[in-house]
Formats: C-alpha cells, sequence, structure tokens
C-alpha cells in the first residue's frame, strides 16, 4: 500500500528525479571511466609510464571514492528533501517509521540500480572517447586498452550500492528522528539565523598567516624539501578552511551594510540569499576550493610536464640532428627543413682516439652552453696549442671539450678526443668520417623529419661507427631522447588530464547538489517576490547573481593555490607555467557549463511556471 | 467619486474539459470607490479566493474585464502586470508571507527598492509606515523573532509603503487571536479613513468584516448579497451575523428539500 502510494508520489516528482539521475549518471561514468585506467591490467604493464605511477592512481581511486561518497550523501538528502512532507502525511494516516524507511531504502536502492546500468555504459563511451582522443593527441597508441572491463564495472556497482546504501541508512536515521509536524512542515523552515561570527578578526588573521605558510613553502619548495612538502598542503588547506568560515560572512555582511548597494532593486534580497547559503555552505566551499586547486592544477602539471619533454630536450641538445656520413637520402629530408645552422666537420677514430681537424673547428665553432651563465655561446681559441703532456691528455679546456661533445654527442662517453693539424689528421690510419650538424628555427616544428632521419641514419648501421650496439640502445640523437622523455611526460599529462576532469566533475556535482537540495525551503519566497510583483526576469537575475558568488569564491581561491602551486614544480619543470591558459580554459569551460546548468536546474526548481 | 477598481461580467473557470472544468466565479460585476473598504465573505469554495487573486493580477479570467485606476488588466502582459502589481497593488496574506531571510526592515523596504527609491527616502517612509503600525522598536529583527501579529503588522506596513492604490488582503486575521486580529482590523480602518487606502478583504470572520464600509456577500461564485455599514459598528456587526444567519437556513433549508 504505502510501496504503491510512494511510487505515484515519486511519479509526481518526476522531473527532480530525472535531475538526480542525471547527476548520477555522470558521477557512475566518470568513476568507471577511472577505474578502467587503473584496473586494465594489460594496459598498465604494457605502458611503462602508467607502470610507473600506479601509486597516484590508487591515491586518485581513494579520492575519489571519498568524493563519490559525499557525491552521494547529498544527492540523497536532497531527495528525501524532496519527499518529506509525503512521508509525513504517510505518518500521519498510520505507516509506521519502519516501513517508510525500508520505502526510502528500496528508492534509493532502485535508482542506484537503473543509474548504474547507464552510466557503466555512460562511462565506457566516455573511456573510449578521451583515451582515443588523447591518444591521437599525443601519437602513442594505447595497446590493449579495453573499453569495456569486467573488474571496473564490477568495483563501480559493487560501490555505489554499498555507498548508496550507507547514505541512506543514514539519511533514514534523520528521517527517523524528524517528528510527524517535522516532516508535514518541511518546506515552511525557516534557516537557522546566520549568527555573528566569533572570533572572526583572529580567524581572518591566521587564515591569511596560513595561507601565507603554505604559500612560502610551495614557492621555496626547492629549499625546504621534506619539510615543505609536508608544511605547504597543512597549512594551505587549513588556512582556506579559516578563512571560508571568517571571511564569507563578514564580505557578505560588508556588502549588507552598503545600503545604497542593499536597497537597490532586489538586491537586498539576493544578498540575504547568500549571506544564508554561504553560512550554510562554507565548508563545503572551502573543500571545493581545494579540489578546485587540485584538479586545476593537476590538468596544468600534465600540461606543463608535457612541455617539458620538449624544452628539456631543447636545452639539453643545441643542435637538432647530428648526420653521420649523410647520403642523399639524409640531404633530401634536411632540404624540407629551414635551417638556420649547418655545420660539417670530419673525424677519424682509431682504437685510442677519436681525432678532429684543428682548422676546421676554429674556423667554424659550434654553439656551446656556458657552465655559468647559462647562455649559449661559441667557445674561445684553444688553450695553450694544444699541448699534450706525459701521459698522453690533450688538454681541451672547459669550452672545447664541451663544443666536442656538442659535434659529436654519441661519443662523448669516450673521453679520447684530441684536436690535430691537418697534416696529422692525413696521417693517422682511419677511415675518415664527416658529420653534419643541423639547427632548424624549431625542433618541435618538424619532429616527422627528425624521425625520419632517425631511421634513415640506422638504416645503415655500418655506416655510423657508432661505439654501441644498436640492436639493444636507440640512436644517441636528439630525437630519441626526445621520445623517450616525451613518452614519460604524456604518461604524466594523460594522468593529471584524468583526474583532474574526474575531481572538477565530481566537485562541480556536489556544489550543484548542495544548492539544489536547499531549493525546496526557497519556492515560498520566490512566490512571494513573485506576488510582491517581481518581474521573472528579475528573479531569474537574483538567481543567477546568487549562484554565481557561490561559484566565484571556491574557484578565485582555487585557482590561486594553482598559481601559486605550479611553482612547485620549478626543480623537475622547466616553466611549469606554461600553456597555463589552456588549463584555465579546460578548467572554466567545465566549471561554467557547471553554473549554468546549476542555474538551470535551479530556475525551474523554485521559479514559479507560466 | 471616482471608481477605483471595477470589475465587468467575470468569469473564471479551471481546467479545460468537461469534466475537469469547474467554474468558480460566474459573471459577476461590482464597482469599488476610491477610499472604500470592501469587505467579501461567503461560504468555503465560493470563489473568494479567486476573486481576489485575479483583481491581484495573480490569476486570469476566463470571460469578463478587470480595470484597475483606469487600466483594464487583460490588456497587459507578464511583465506589465508584475509592475502594476509592484506599483499599484499591495498585499496582505494569511500567512504573512514576510521572506524569514530578511530583517524586517528589509522586508518593508523591498517594494521602494524595487522601484529603486534613494536610500534617504526609503529610510524616512519605512520609519513612518513601522511608526503608523506601531513596530518601529523591531526593524532590526528577522521574521522568526516576531509574534504573529507583528508579522502582520510588518505585512501591512509592507503592503502600505509605497503608497499603492488598492490594498487587497486574503484572511489577513485568520492566523491571530482575538485580540490581535482586533488590533489588526483598528489598525487597517484607521489607515482607511486617515490615509484614504482603499480596502479589498476576503474574511470568514464577522467581527472583522464589521469593520468594512461594505460587505459583498458571494455563493457559488455569483453575488448572492449586498450590505452597507450601519451607524455603529456594533449594529453592522449584528447586520452581518443574521445575513450569515440567513445563508446558512437556506443552506440547510435546501439540503432539507
Ligand atoms: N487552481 C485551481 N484549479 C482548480 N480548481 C480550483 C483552483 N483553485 C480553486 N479552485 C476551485 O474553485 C473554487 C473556489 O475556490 P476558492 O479558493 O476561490 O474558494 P474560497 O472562497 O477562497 O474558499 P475558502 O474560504 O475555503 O478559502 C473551489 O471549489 C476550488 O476547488
Ligand atoms: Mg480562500
Amino acid at each position: 500500500m504505502i510501496l504503491k502510494l510512494s511510487l505515484e508520489g515519486l511519479k509526481r516528482k518526476q522531473r527532480d528525479y530525472f535531475i538526480l539521475f542525471t547527476g548520477l549518471i555522470v558521477s557512475i561514468a566518470v568513476f568507471y571511466m577511472f577505474l578502467t585506467l587503473a584496473l586494465n591490467k594489460e594496459f598498465i604493464t604494457g605502458n611503462s609510464v602508467i607502470n610507473h605511477i600506479q601509486l597516484v592512481f590508487i591515491v586518485g581511486i581513494v579520492l575519489l571514492s571519498v568524493i563519490t561518497f559525499f557525491y552521494l550523501y547529498y544527492t540523497n538528502a536532497f531527495l528525501l528533501s524532496l519527499r518529506k512532507k509525503e512521508f509525513g502525511m504517510y505518518e500521519l494516516i498510520g505507516a509506521k517509521k519502519k516501513q517508510i524507511k525500508q520505502v526510502f531504502l528500496l528508492e534509493t536502492m532502485l535508482i542506484a540500480a537503473a543509474a548504474l546500468g547507464a552510466g557503466i555504459f555512460l562511462g565506457a563511451l566516455l573511456s573510449w572517447l578521451v583515451s582515443s582522443l588523447l591518444a591521437a593527441q599525443l601519437n602513442v597508441e594505447f595497446i590493449a586498452f579495453k573499453v569495456f572491463y569486467g573488474p571496473a564495472a564490477f568495483w563501480t556497482m559493487v560501490y555505489f550500492l554499498a555507498v548508496a546504501y550507507a547514505v541512506s541508512f543514514i539519511n533514514n536515521r534523520k528521517l527517523a528522528k524528524a517528528s510527524i509536524n517535522d516532516l508535514l512542515k518541511a518546506e515552511v523552515k525557516h534557516d537557522p539565523l546566520p549568527s555573528k561570527p566569533k572570533n572572526s578578526a583572529l580567524m581572518i588573521f591566521s587564515g591569511i598567516v596560513l595561507l601565507g605558510i603554505g604559500y612560502v613553502a610551495l614557492f621555496f619548495m626547492e629549499i625546504l624539501r621534506f619539510i615543505g612538502l609536508f608544511a605547504a598542503p597543512a597549512a594551505t588547506t587549513l588556512g582556506t578552511y579559516l578563512l571560508f568560515a571568517s571571511l564569507l560572512p563578514i564580505i557578505v555582511r560588508k556588502w549588507k551594510r552598503n545600503k545604497k548597494m542593499n536597497f537597490r532593486g532586489l538586491n537586498s534580497f539576493t544578498l540575504a540569499q547568500l549571506s544564508f547559503r554561504l553560512n550554510e555552505l562554507k565548508w563545503v566551499l572551502a573543500t571545493i576550493a581545494m579540489l578546485i586547486a587540485l584538479s586545476a592544477g593537476a590538468i596544468a602539471g600534465g600540461f606543463a610536464f608535457k612541455n617539458n619533454a620538449v624544452l628539456s630536450v631543447d636545452e639539453e641538445r643545441l643542435y637538432d640532428a647530428a648526420l653521420y656520413n649523410p647520403g642523399d637520402a639524409e640531404e633530401e629530408v634536411l632540404e624540407t627543413i629551414a635551417l638556420e645552422e649547418r655545420l660539417s666537420y670530419r673525424f677519424k677514430m682509431d682504437e685510442e682516439f677519436v681525432y678532429y681537424v684543428e682548422d676546421e673547428l676554429a674556423a667554424n665553432p659550434p654553439l656551446i652552453v656556458d657552465w655559468v651563465s647559462y647562455e649559449t655561446k661559441r667557445p674561445g681559441p684553444f688553450p695553450d696549442n694544444l699541448k699534450i703532456d706525459e701521459d698522453g691528455y690533450q688538454n681541451l679546456g672547459d669550452q672545447w671539450t664541451m663544443a666536442l661533445e656538442t659535434i659529436n654527442p654519441a661519443f662523448s662517453t669516450l673521453g679520447r678526443h684530441r684536436i690535430v693539424s691537418a697534416e696529422t689528421f692525413e696521417q693517422v690510419e682511419a677511415e675518415e668520417i664527416t658529420i653534419v650538424l643541423a639547427r632548424s628555427d624549431k625542433f618541435s616544428r618538424y619532429i616527422e623529419q627528425w624521425q625520419e632521419l632517425d631511421r634513415l641514419q640506422l638504416q645503415d648501421g655500418a655506416r655510423l661507427y657508432i661505439p654501441m650496439d644498436l640492436e639493444y640502445e636507440s640512436l644517441y640523437s636528439k630525437y630519441s631522447t626526445f621520445e623517450s622523455q616525451y613518452a614519460f611526460a604524456s604518461g604524466t599529462f594523460f594522468m593529471g588530464f584524468f583526474l583532474g576532469l574526474a575531481f572538477l566533475t565530481m566537485m562541480a556535482s556536489i556544489l550543484m547538489f548542495k544548492i539544489l537540495s536547499g531549493a525546496n525551503s526557497d519556492i515560498r519566497r520566490y512566490d512571494s517576490l513573485r506576488k510582491l510583483g517581481v518581474r521573472k526576469k528579475a528573479l531569474e537575475a537574483s538567481i543567477s547573481k546568487e549562484i554565481f558568488i557561490v561559484f566565484l569564491f571556491p574557484a578565485l581561491l582555487g585557482l590561486l593555490h594553482v598559481f601559486v602551486g605550479m611553482r612547485m614544480f620549478t626543480f623537475v619543470i622547466i616553466d611549469p607555467y606554461y600553456r597555463l591558459w589552456i588549463s584555465l580554459l579546460i578548467f572554466l569551460a567545465i566549471y561554467g557549463s557547471y553554473y549554468f546548468f546549476t542555474v538551470h536546474l535551479y530556475r525551474k526548481l523554485v521559479l514559479p511556471k507560466g | 467619486m471616482t471608481a477605483i477598481l471595477n470589475v465587468k461580467n467575470i468569469s473564471k473557470t479551471y481546467g479545460t474539459k468537461g469534466a475537469n472544468a469547474y467554474t468558480a466565479i460566474r459573471n459577476l460585476s461590482f464597482t469599488m470607490e476610491k477610499g472604500e473598504f470592501i469587505g467579501i465573505m461567503g461560504p468555503s469554495g465560493s470563489g473568494k479566493t479567486t476573486l481576489l487573486n485575479t483583481i491581484a493580477t495573480l490569476d486570469s479570467v476566463t470571460e469578463g474585464e478587470i480595470i484597475i485606476g483606469g487600466t483594464s488588466l487583460s490588456a497587459m502582459n507578464e511583465e506589465q502586470l508584475s509592475d502594476f502589481r509592484s506599483q499599484q497593488l499591495g498585499f496582505i496574506f494569511q500567512d504573512f508571507n514576510l521572506l524569514e531571510n530578511m530583517s524586517v526592515f528589509e522586508n518593508i523596504a523591498l517594494p521602494l527598492s524595487l522601484r529603486n527609491t534613494a536610500v534617504p527616502r526609503i529610510s524616512a517612509t519605512v520609519q513612518q509606515a513601522s511608526t503608523l503600525l506601531g513596530i518601529s522598536g523591531i526593524l532590526e529583527k528577522f521574521p522568526a523573532e516576531i509574534s504573529g501579529g507583528q508579522k502582520q503588522r510588518t505585512a501591512i506596513a509592507r503592503a502600505l509603503v509605497h503608497n499603492p492604490a488598492l490594498l487587497l488582503a486574503d484572511e489577513p486575521t485568520g492566523a491571530l487571536d482575538s485580540t490581535n486580529a482586533a488590533i489588526l482590523m483598528e489598525t487597517l480602518s484607521d489607515l482607511n479613513k486617515e490615509q484614504k487606502v482603499s480596502v479589498l478583504m476576503v474574511t470568514h470572520d464577522p467581527l472583522s468584516a464589521s469593520y468594512c464600509s461594505r460587505l459583498l456577500f458571494i455563493k457559488d461564485g455569483e453575488i448572492d448579497q449586498e450590505l452597507h455599514a450601519s451607524n455603529s459598528r456594533e449594529q453592522f456587526y449584528k447586520e452581518i451575523l443574521e445575513v450569515l444567519a440567513g445563508t446558512n437556513e437556506r443552506v440547510i433549508a435546501g439540503e432539507a428539500r
């Protein structure tokens, strides 16, 4: 009987349930997508990079589980708030609390089960989309990446059903505590008045100090090392919470004090709403600020790391290619590249030494990097007539030792070089090898050409006279260095991107549902305003403004964290701020669409129709 | 005298399809002069709230025309109706409808801020209205912190603060005890006599009704009877009771037949 009634009630609130259902599906999809990536054994072991950073995945799953829990908790509370009045009515006509609890539990589980089906399907679709997009973008292939992955689906189901049970259990206890009267009057409930903040000056002060400590720790992470690693997140988090708890109510209070602003149009109402909402949401908002920092940071970190592959290889290698005895094929490729510089040297190599011609070097000295100033320059004159001491060691000086490394990087480990006159060079009984150094305007512009050059060089290994076994080792070219670094960076990028997206969607959903779950008590207010003659447009604008500010605060502080936090990576990444705007744009796009979605849903929930 | 309100042959039918359709008001007409205090009485379900809502522009009529202060409501679109409400009408509801997240002051000031009145003007006008209603001491409190009577007086202050052409009230004493109800009716009556505010009020309570200058008795969506105030309020009260008794007798007689 009660079940039948409840089903009818469910039908009546169809629209609200649909919203909830959609949100749930999205969260399941994200969870599944993440698990697929984390649990795909063949994929992980097949991708050495991902294999190395599995710890990050585990941390990621833990975080995601926690967020998902709160997400479900809020959606479930939202669900209950929709039905409270109805449940009170059932009690009034004699239904037992136990029956009502069972109905609510059943409803929750049914919704979770239905959402799981759709969510996992969507998740598979998403992981296919994201993985193929990333694979295409990163120029790598994800071998053995299964989109439909059994264990991932299994654990997603287990987790969501367990959490659905747990949260409906918690909410049921709240239901049990409420009297019939409370339930019936649920819709006219008064919000508690925001209490005057105590010690807010002290809280703001310590919040700012803690944030300062956190930022300093982030900034000087390189020096502080271990202490910084602990101090930065702890102090930043604590500072964020303190600031949100103390500063937000004060800001709104200040606004309200400004009479000119407060008594203009609907502002007094909007600000009143805001002051209640910020008071109610301050802990959630602080948490969201931290998660924004984490997710935007992860995306930005991923980008910067990827860029780092190009930057660091550019810094390490001044010449884009060093070609041994280049033939017509190589020359053809070189012609397609806009070369800034092309140098050519001869060398010979016997059992003991590698010989270069003094005049050739002096005539066209290659670029080197100054050890001290890090500037690129050409080496100076040869030291002391290139004397050879009793041990047979020729003193070349730092600059020319480096110059020879630049010319012939593959031989740099050998260490035994001789710079000799043209006559001596002629007398050395060994084959003469030509090495051509090429430098383009931009390495990253001609990746395909460098790859082709490497291939051509490797084709005829005998031509190379390189002291390494090419069957086991890769060519010591700039391209191959780049390739391996890029693979590692891409893995990190993939991780950061994926984690960041997952966090961002989750937390934006939490914010959305937290706001929507309060919508029921607002319906009356907006109806009163409509009766008083407030235009619908003005009501809509008030809602947009109010929710905008709720969304704005965590975004501001979260992004500030990212700006400061990215510096932390300076000791692994050359330019951690590289293309930060792309990450910001991605963040804004996602966060912004959540904002508009929330506003849209909220309007639908609270504004009178017609 | 000029007519502030002109209700011409209005009908209101809820629902559209045969079985669902219900006509709450049938071909009803009356005129209200400026400065009048009209009470609307009638049995439950007779269409009082419906009538008030159509006049309040919250609901549209199916047929007929309503003219307030020379403006026909049917000619206006949704936005114009909103503006009209906020400028020409004042509302008092049974359950006060105060915004409980705003202070008493802010509640009263709302109709003024909606018209972007300058802050000094707002302060002065709110002070004036609240003094008139005896609530100047609680302006900084929130609705949750004041009594029912104070809430209703706050609601009246809010309904009056912008000098509306017409004050509409749906059972304003419904949620008050008899003492508070009497105080409230005295206040409304004073406002009507001294400030010349035109008031249209729906009520069940004969005692509250006795403060009006004219009463319209509605039955089944039509005006059944009309009663003008007598010399004294006591006398008027008795007459009202007689009319109500008469209606009841007719109902009982009708049922017995
Ligand atoms: N939105 C609506 N849809 C359908 N019928 C309605 C609607 N509102 C009111 N009615 C019907 O119109 C008739 C008049 O209702 P109204 O609320 O005007 O009565 P009332 O005189 O105010 O009664 P009460 O004294 O109980 O408040 C009633 O029969 C009611 O059921
Ligand atoms: Mg009514």
